[in-house]
């Protein structure tokens, strides 16, 4: 068992140290055919937001080689609505749900927040940032969360934001951080034209295996700095990668959109990491001159 | 319910200008319904039925597509049989007369019903007369109204457009409606920025058509197949709905009043967000 929030009066303990990433598995009852989801640690929810919102219009997903951006617009039916049609489902599960929220205006984040404690099998809140956003607003939104509901929250941090992000908002109140929301990145699309010019882009959410390392890169760097408990994200493909995460010091991992090929993956990974209990490692630094510690245990 | 099942690729060959192939497999998608296959790409891809047997399958792909450069005998992986398919029996009652619509890309995906009743009518239509396929291709019991839209062969497209004609050209909307009023009932697979034209059409020329009278197929990216991703979502007048498991076809009537201003408006308006255009 693991504590995600052991700084929260009610905590949120884990059997498992696996959960799907948020985005990617619906709200609890999508895969409930292909994944036996008892074996998982918890589940987190696509995102919510105070208000409904609609889908993005225009092209929503591109593939290029091994990897793929996704721009859905977070469509959600609102927090109301959300409780309402999946609340029932919550109660039934046996793992925790973590309900991913937008984080919108603050007083919207609070709302929401306040809304969904309270909500039986909802065991905590993973709150969403946009990529641009600046700390003292991403701090606003965290606070509201924390004042206004009452589960622990968890931050997921955008791409390449831990430096100026993560300290403040675990001072803000966060009981545990995600590392990462996946990079935002650009794709063509179209055909080639006759000049070997490319006609048309599309910006989006990027997967793919590629994106392991750079998590790896992440934890290596920060984990052992942070007083909160981590949750690795971004391109875990296989129960290995999971290991090597947890090796490195993460508390839990976030499967990601990876599962949409292959949802036997989140089972695989949950089982492979009950069975092995990883071992603490050395890092083998590849720039012997760089003076960071690198050397983290779990 | 959603099934993981492996299929066995049994045949791969070339159809101008695409390959089909078929696959057997356990449980066969019906049509309208799809399978998501792991074809080694990063997301799995929907494949619909063109030819429905007892033994699996088969589906058309475009040339240069990966899955054809698969051996005869290769396992693929595949979640399904998925969706809501065409719904014939919905009428309620023994169908005699059904009429089929479809853009030429997405006439393999009507295939399957070109037996589903004693009297088949289908309307395709294409940009032009080589794009269609030759109509010896076609059963000899199908009724085939071959439509261009620069007026090449058949009659002069756009279907659910109408006005003049240039001399010796005629214009297909006016043998569309007396199909329409002929059906019993209508399945369409065309572009879904088409549908709310069609759909306004059938209800002019048939007074309050009942539920699922007219039925279109909706072609979109669908990588999950549960409902879970959020990228197939579609605007009816019921409000969003996963095309990949509330369709993906759906009654051509949900596709009226809002939902066919947001339908267009998602086509040639200005795209929510950045993906559009940037070069």
């Amino acid at each position: 068992m693991i504590e995600l929030a052991p700084r929260h009066k009610y905590g949120l303990p884990l059997m498992v140290p696996v959960m799907p990433a948020s985005g990617t598995f619906g709200y609890g009852h999508a895969y409930h055919d292909l994944v036996d989801l008892s074996v998982l640690g918890a589940i987190v929810t696509n995102p919510v937001s105070l208000k409904a919102r609609t889908a993005a219009r225009g092209r929503r997903v591109g593939v290029r080689g091994d990897h793929f951006v996704v721009h859905t617009g977070w469509p959600n039916p609102g927090v109301r609505r959300v409780i309402r049609e999946s609340g029932r489902v919550w109660e039934r599960l046996t793992v925790p749900v973590i309900v991913h929220l937008l984080a919108t205006q603050p007083a919207s984040v609070g709302r929401a927040a306040g809304m969904l404690s309270g909500v039986r099998g909802v065991r905590g809140l993973e709150l969403g940032f946009a990529a641009t956003v600046g700390i003292e607003r991403a701090c606003a939104q965290l606070s509201a969360a924390v004042e206004e509901g009452d589960l622990p929250v968890i931050a997921k941090l955008p791409f390449g934001r831990v430096a100026d992000l993560a300290g403040p908002l675990v001072d803000a109140g966060a009981d545990a951080l995600t590392l990462m929301s996946p990079p935002r990145a650009v794709l063509p699309v179209g055909e080639v034209g006759p000049g070997g010019s490319v006609a048309r882009f599309m910006r989006g959410r990027l997967y793919g295996a590629a994106l392991f390392p750079m998590t790896l890169h992440i934890l290596s760097q920060w984990v052992g700095k942070l007083d909160v408990p981590v949750i690795a994200c971004g391109g875990i493909a296989s129960p290995d990668d999971a290991l090597t995460c947890l090796t490195l010091g993460a508390a839990a991992v976030q499967i990601d959109a990876l599962l949409w090929r292959d949802p036997g993956l989140l089972e695989a990974v949950a089982r492979a990491v009950v069975r092995v209990q990883p071992p603490v490692t050395e890092i083998d630094d590849a720039q012997p001159h760089d003076t960071e510690d690198m050397e983290v245990a779990p | 319910m959603a099934r993981r099942q492996t299929a066995t690729l049994r045949a791969v060959r070339p159809v101008p200008p695409a390959w089909e192939l078929h696959l057997d497999l356990e449980v066969v998608p019906q049509a309208g319904c799809y399978v998501l296959a792991d074809l080694g790409g990063p997301l799995r891809e929907p494949l619909f039925p063109s030819v429905v047997d007892g033994d699996g399958f088969s589906t058309v792909v475009p040339r240069g597509h990966p899955a054809t450069r698969l051996l005869p005998g290769s396992p693929v992986d595949v979640l399904g049989p998925l969706g809501h398919g065409f719904r014939l029996a919905a009428i309620g009652h023994a169908l005699d007369r059904l009429l089929l619509i479809a853009e030429v890309d997405d006439l393999p995906w009507l295939q399957p019903l070109y037996q589903a009743a004693p009297s088949v009518a289908l309307v395709v239509e294409a940009t032009t007369r080589l794009r269609l396929p030759a109509p010896s291709r076609f059963p000899p019991t199908l009724e085939l109204t071959m439509v261009t839209r620069d007026g090449s062969t058949g009659y002069l497209g756009p279907i659910e457009e109408d006005g003049p004609a240039p001399a010796g050209v005629v214009r297909v909307l006016p043998r569309l409606r007396e199909l329409m009023a002929w059906a019993e009932c209508i399945c369409v697979a065309a572009d879904v920025v088409r549908y709310p034209a069609l759909a306004r059409l059938v209800k002019d020329v048939r007074y309050l058509p009942q539920a699922d009278f007219a039925q279109a197929l909706v072609r979109v990216s669908m990588p999950c197949g549960v409902g879970a991703c959020d990228i197939c979502r579609v605007t009816t007048r019921h409000g969003e709905r996963h095309a990949c498991v509330d369709g993906p076809v759906f009654d051509l009537m949900d596709f009226t009043g809002e939902s066919a201003r947001r339908v267009s408006r998602s086509r040639g308006g200005r795209p929510h967000g950045v993906n559009e255009a940037i070069a």
